[in-house]
């Protein structure tokens, strides 16, 4: 009966007939993954040779990573789910204040963890991964150089290192065949779910940038939230935006077939962003500034409804549920 | 063409199919069933309340050790039911735009009362942490004063909760009331709830905390609120309601509206925010009822709604049981491997919850779980994120089957205030 649901689906009016997702496996998943794995290698050494939270080595090794991170930080699921390993890479927001806490709890106690990767595994997520490391190299409480911050430093960009190896091998050794082989095997039973599994990840990463990215330290009119956004000690706020849109635009190019009409609200969101010249967005707080914030989100949200009302409709698929349906 | 006839003979017998099956089974029935388990529900979460407030005034009326822990399993015995309403979040607009009243979490219970120095003081993202109205009759909220003297329900709704526009200011509700029972829990992830003595509201030197007659009124308030706001919740589920008029109203918008309830609650909420980030930040602030213990019970409880939801039976604290057409019989009629599927996932979540329970019940709290590296809890917690995940997975197959995908899209300002777009 399973097969007579999916051919119900395949001859409801308007669709294009499911089309096979390997193409997107092999050129966006893949060799996002297979960069962010090396970059993370990358940054392990060079924290392993200078730890110094001003190196400029280890500054740029730590944005190099961070970039791969953020262009792939849209695809929750399969090697990036299992194990929490996402969840360890990149704890934010943080709206309790938990990472600034964690780390400090670790360093007032000297907690022996910091000396072994397997003991640092089990420790707060609020303390590993991008975030936490970014706290470690540029927030004044906490960039403090010392023996204990340089193993905190090491420790976590070897984390970093293994997590991320972890899913780049999980893609590798199965999971990219099992969405290649949608409809052959039980994880995907259709190319149709695992095209919705790819708009549901591009769904959420947009999601994620107009509700989170930028939402929150837009906050309200009446109360801007500046000291929420996103890495802003690094001042990496808008670019972790810019960075997303681009990935996003390449995954929804190739499951629409590259709709004009998608890559233009794309293009108008990006050039918006590029010209915004606020990296941190201090300027939420400035009536002037913040309008312009407000308006690329706007832009975000365009392309959202764009995929929900039309491409999603074409493709007879409706995004799954995310991990931002919680409150 | 080869898949086009073996889709067309498929379809012939996707329809020859599901007219030999029961065709009592209407998404009208079903969506009748789901409205009177809501009803049944929203009632028990109401009278189980009346209850609490029963033995709250008691407690004011004559504070003792007794009436404490009589209040104390009156609120544990109110959360049994109110759980099981949680599946009908996200899906129906009536019960969000309400819920943050009742079961707002979590919170910076400095606002309401003393805390340990622990807790620490005003935050970057809440300058009312610590506002302590207990203690402060006379408030100054955003530059203005606020006269605290009477603590009233209206004080409370509508000038403390989410003050300043923080949601960590919660002021209402369940957890504000488990507060005002049970104290913060200052045993971490070791075993141990809350230690509140009988004392904080005990009359004249006996009074320990400061201001008892404050805190009885605050604990009176909140109690009443709750109430009332439940009062009204049930009232919208019932015959005429607006909330069983809503989700009647249009019949494939109604099943969409079932199917979200469970999906969102599975997998972003109680899969994802409740469940593993608590358990990934080793935090027991992040239970979801942090002050009395009760939070295996909490999960375990919303788990079993989105199944009661899902076959359409539900057993009434009074051990009646409200049951009817399902989504389950509908999802039958059309694919019985897939509502097999649905069910022996269902099962297996339901499974895992009750394993966490028991364990919990029998001695190893769910804060002992969250402890860093603990394989035990980590296991017991895991196995019902996993459930939780691998039983939205069907959810979404069951939404593809049916042919009930919205296309409507929510959350966007350019759609839901038309004057907000600039461009």
């Amino acid at each position: 009966m399973r097969i007579a649901a999916l051919a119900l689906a395949l001859l409801i009016p308007g669709i294009a007939g499911a089309t096979d997702v390997t193409p997107l496996v092999d050129d966006h998943i893949l060799p996002g993954y297979r960069d962010l794995a090396a970059d993370s290698a990358a940054l392990a050494q060079v924290a392993q040779a200078d730890c110094q939270p001003d190196s400029p080595d280890l500054r740029a090794a730590f944005g190099a990573a961070f970039d791969d991170w953020v262009r792939v930080s849209h695809l929750l699921f399969g090697p990036s789910e299992t194990e929490d390993r996402a969840f360890a890479l990149a704890f934010w927001p943080d709206p309790r204040g938990s990472t600034p806490k964690a780390l400090a709890t670790l360093i007032r106690d000297e907690d022996p963890a910091a000396q072994d990767l397997a003991d640092f595994a089990e420790v707060s997520i609020a303390a590993r991964g991008f975030y936490a490391l970014e706290f470690l190299l540029y927030d004044p409480q906490l960039a403090v150089p010392g023996p204990y911050h340089c193993a905190l430093v090491q420790v976590i960009s070897a984390d970093i290192a293994a997590l991320t190896a972890d899913i780049l091998q999980g893609w590798e050794d199965g999971y990219a065949d099992l969405m290649r082989g949608a409809g052959s095997n039980d994880t995907y039973r259709s190319t149709i779910e695992a095209q919705r599994q790819l708009f549901t990840a591009l769904s959420t990463g947009l999601e994620f940038t107009a509700q989170t990215r930028l939402g929150r330290p837009l906050g309200t009119f009446d109360k801007p939230r500046p000291q929420r956004a996103e890495a802003r000690r690094s001042a990496r706020s808008l670019r972790h935006v810019i960075l997303s849109l681009e990935a996003t635009r390449d995954l929804a190019a190739g499951l629409s077939e590259h709709d004009p009409a998608l890559d233009a609200a794309f293009a108008t969101a990006l050039d918006r962003a590029r010209s915004l010249d606020d990296p941190d967005f201090a300027g939420a707080a400035d009536p002037i500034k913040r309008f312009r914030i407000e308006v690329l989100q706007q832009d975000v949200n365009a392309i959202r409804q764009i995929l929900a009302e039309d491409l999603g409709p074409r493709l007879g698929i409706a995004a799954g549920f995310n991990s931002l349906d919680g409150d | 063409m080869k898949s086009l006839l073996l889709a067309t003979s498929a379809l012939t017998l996707a329809l020859s199919t599901a007219a030999l099956a029961d065709e009592a089974v209407t998404k009208a029935a079903v969506l009748d069933t789901y409205a009177d388990i809501a009803e049944a529900k929203y009632a028990d979460s109401l009278a189980t309340a009346q209850a609490l407030q029963v033995a709250v005034n008691a407690l004011i009326e004559a504070p003792s050790a007794e009436t404490l822990d009589a209040a104390k399993t009156a609120w544990l015995a109110s959360r049994v039911p109110y759980q099981q309403t949680e599946v009908y979040r996200f899906g129906n607009a009536i019960v969000d735009d309400w819920e943050g009243k009742v079961n707002a979490w979590p919170l910076d219970e400095g606002l309401i009362d003393y805390v340990d120095a622990s807790y620490g003081g005003p935050s970057d993202e809440n300058a009312f942490a610590v506002l302590n109205v207990i203690a402060n009759p006379s408030l100054t909220l955003s530059g203005e004063t606020v006269d605290a003297t009477e603590i009233t329900p209206e004080l409370l709704e509508s000038t403390l909760h989410e003050a300043d526009g923080v949601e960590a200011n919660v002021a209402t509700g369940y957890h504000a009331i488990e507060f005002l029972l049970w104290g913060q829990d200052l045993h971490g992830t070791e075993h141990g709830a809350g230690e509140r003595p009988w004392t904080d509201y005990a009359a004249g030197d006996d009074c320990t905390g400061g201001n008892c007659d404050r805190r009885a009124a605050y604990l009176k308030a909140a109690t009443d609120l709750l109430v009332s706001d439940l009062e009204w919740m049930a009232a919208q589920w019932a015959e005429g309601g607006e909330a069983r008029a809503t989700v009647t109203a249009d019949e494939d918008a109604g099943i969409q509206a079932i199917l979200t309830g469970m999906g969102s609650l599975s997998y972003g909420e109680q899969a994802g925010e409740r469940m593993r980030l608590g358990l990934m930040l080793n935090d027991p602030e992040e239970e979801h009822d942090c002050f009395s213990d009760n939070t295996h019970n909490s999960h375990f409880y919303d788990g079993q709604g989105i199944q009661n939801v899902y076959l359409g039976s539900y057993t009434r604290i009074d051990g009646t049981e409200v049951s009817g057409a399902s989504l389950s019989d509908l999802v039958a009629a059309q694919d019985a491997d897939l509502d097999a599927e649905m069910k022996a996932k269902l099962d297996t979540t339901m499974g895992a919850l009750g394993a966490m329970k028991e364990a919990a019940d029998g001695g190893f709290s769910y804060d002992q779980m969250l402890a860093r590296g603990s394989e035990e809890g980590e296991a017991l917690i895991m196995g019902g994120v996993n459930g939780l995940v691998d039983q939205t997975k069907t959810i979404e197959r069951i939404v593809a089957a049916l042919g009930v995908t919205p296309i409507e899209f929510e959350g966007s300002d350019s759609l839901d205030n038309p004057d907000a777009v600039f461009h």
